[in-house]
């Protein structure tokens, strides 16, 4: 290991140990984004139930879904991809956010990364628990299996830290690169089962291989599946999902490497 | 036991690579050779020790390098060459205008602060009674900082930064802003953080309070260290020195 890697990585390090700043830090931001509005954190909620309303009620008619099995799973598909946009274009933004502090005093930058983690991530938890209020609906089977959806969670956490990790970096540099990614999200919603279920996409054979290579859908698959079914996804779901989060370390810390040493000139 | 070693240190500021790029000129540039983009060197070859005990003041004209050199310090900038080893438990305080959290009152933004200056979350609720007394911000510290003005900024991030116990200061001209009443109280208690640090270094224009403050005075000129002994002479030399350079000049007024 050479010299510089080994600082970078005393650095997180460093900054992971920091914990009760960016837990607070991260906190403060979910509390301060709501502060000045009427209806504060219920906010989240309120975006979700239109969308919820306005996509469910609409596609479970035009695909032809029945409504109890199709709102629970698009509630739960939609708070899970709203958790990894943000993670890319709100976790670009993390350096940027933090510049005042960044410039002036002497903390790892990597703070500044686990902050936006906390409060990308305590936003999602928070719409998560409308998932329960629409599971109790619907009456969605619940069972040991699924507590599944706990590991499945972490995995994701993982990633989101990783993505946030690879955008602020890329973003800092290159100030473009939150709104080709958020273009780039936009695209993928709709080619990755969120808003229809997976298996209509598979009954066609040309279109299974939009599935089976997306790890995003394997990704909402290692949380939503133990949801919806109390039991665990597709191995192959584990899989992919193990194999996507390495792709994205080998990225992260390739970008470490590369721009760490610079974020603070180039903000 | 608080130390400072730089060896050798050379920073540069890639100027129009580094604030300018987009990603369509980072494209452009690949294959070619990368000399889009003017350097500035900000330090060259700049080596000094600082052992505990030393108070060590940093002068030079605009642009010399003093307050870059106060972030190589500090570890905020990261040079591109040579060895900085830093001992001890750093605090700066470079501006008192930014780092706010706009949203959030003046008691949270004190509480934040100190936590990023290493301050414990008890050592807080101990002190932050006496903080808010020395900000004299009394009611305000109850609205959003938004509201604030470039004053109360200050009274605020310099009553939080002041009351920490660092075993490295490192300052950079703060006795610059807020009304004259304040200053007289502000300086008070910034001597009172400068005698428990146990390194200061502090760079100034103000040549009459440094022969009090400091034994040891660096002069920085164009990003080298020119001198660096006992202050009177340090200053002797900064003061005879005529300017010599372009980017010397600045200062000084022009006669026909």
């Amino acid at each position: 290991m050479s010299e510089s890697m080994r600082a970078t990585v005393r650095d997180v390090f460093r900054a992971a140990g920091l914990w009760h700043i960016w837990v607070r830090l991260g906190i403060q931001d979910v509390r301060l984004k709501f502060r000045r509005s009427a209806l504060g954190v219920s906010w989240i909620f309120v975006n979700l139930s239109v969308l919820v309303l306005a996509i469910g009620f609409i596609y479970a008619n035009l695909l032809g879904q029945p409504a109890r099995e199709f709102i629970p799973y698009l509630t739960i598909g939609l708070i899970l991809w709203n958790y990894l946009t943000s993670s890319i274009v709100e976790g670009g933004n993390a350096f940027i956010n933090s510049e005042g502090y960044i410039k002036q005093i002497s903390l790892p930058i990597y703070l500044y990364i686990f902050r936006a983690f906390v409060s990308i991530g305590l936003t999602a938890l928070i719409a998560l628990s409308a998932f329960v209020i629409v599971a109790l609906l619907y009456q969605v089977p619940v069972g040991p299996g699924t507590l599944l959806a706990v590991p499945g969670f972490m995995l994701m956490m993982l990633a989101s830290l990783l993505l946030v990790t690879i955008f602020a970096h890329l973003n800092t540099r290159f100030r473009d690169v939150a709104h080709m990614a958020s273009v780039g999200m936009q695209v993928l919603f709709y080619v990755t089962p969120v808003i229809f279920p997976a298996e209509l996409l598979r009954k066609r054979r040309s279109l299974s291989l939009v599935i089976e290579l997306n790890p995003m859908y394997h990704l909402l698959e290692v949380v939503r599946r133990p949801l919806l079914a109390a039991g665990p996804a597709d191995w192959r779901s584990y899989a992919v999902t193990a194999l996507f989060i390495a792709v994205l370390a080998a990225m992260a810390s390739t970008v470490i490497g590369f721009y760490q040493r610079r974020i603070v000139f180039a903000l | 036991m608080a130390s400072i070693h730089l060896e050798q240190v050379d920073l540069e500021f890639r100027v129009g690579a580094e604030r300018h790029q987009t990603l369509k000129s980072a494209v452009r540039q690949v294959g070619r050779h990368r000399s889009v983009g003017r350097t500035v060197k900000a330090l060259q070859g700049v080596t000094l020790s600082i052992r505990s005990g030393e108070r060590v003041g940093l002068i030079g004209h605009n642009g010399a390098g003093k307050s870059t050199l106060l972030k190589v310090l500090a570890g905020i900038y990261p040079p591109q060459r040579g060895r900085v080893a830093i001992d001890g438990h750093i605090c700066s305080m470079f501006e008192f205008i930014t780092g706010f959290e706009m949203e959030a009152n003046g008691w949270e933004n004190i509480r934040t602060r100190a936590m990023l200056l290493g301050m414990s979350p008890r050592e807080i609720d101990e002190k932050i009674e006496q903080i808010a007394e020395v900000s004299k911000l009394g009611e305000f510290l109850d609205i959003p900082v938004r509201h604030y003005s470039t004053g109360m900024y200050v009274r605020l991030a310099f009553a939080t930064s002041t009351a920490v116990n660092p075993q490295i200061l490192l300052l950079d001209e703060v006795m610059a802003a807020g009304d004259a009443a304040f200053i007289e109280s502000a300086r008070k208690r910034m001597n009172d953080l400068m005698e428990r640090a146990s390194i200061v270094v502090f760079a100034t224009h103000s040549l009459d309070v440094l022969p009090g403050f400091c034994q040891r005075t660096i002069l920085l000129r164009h990003g080298h260290i020119v001198a660096d002994g006992p202050t009177e002479d340090v200053v002797r030399i900064y003061i005879e020195s005529a300017p010599d350079a372009p980017g010397d000049r600045v200062d000084t007024p022009q006669h026909p």
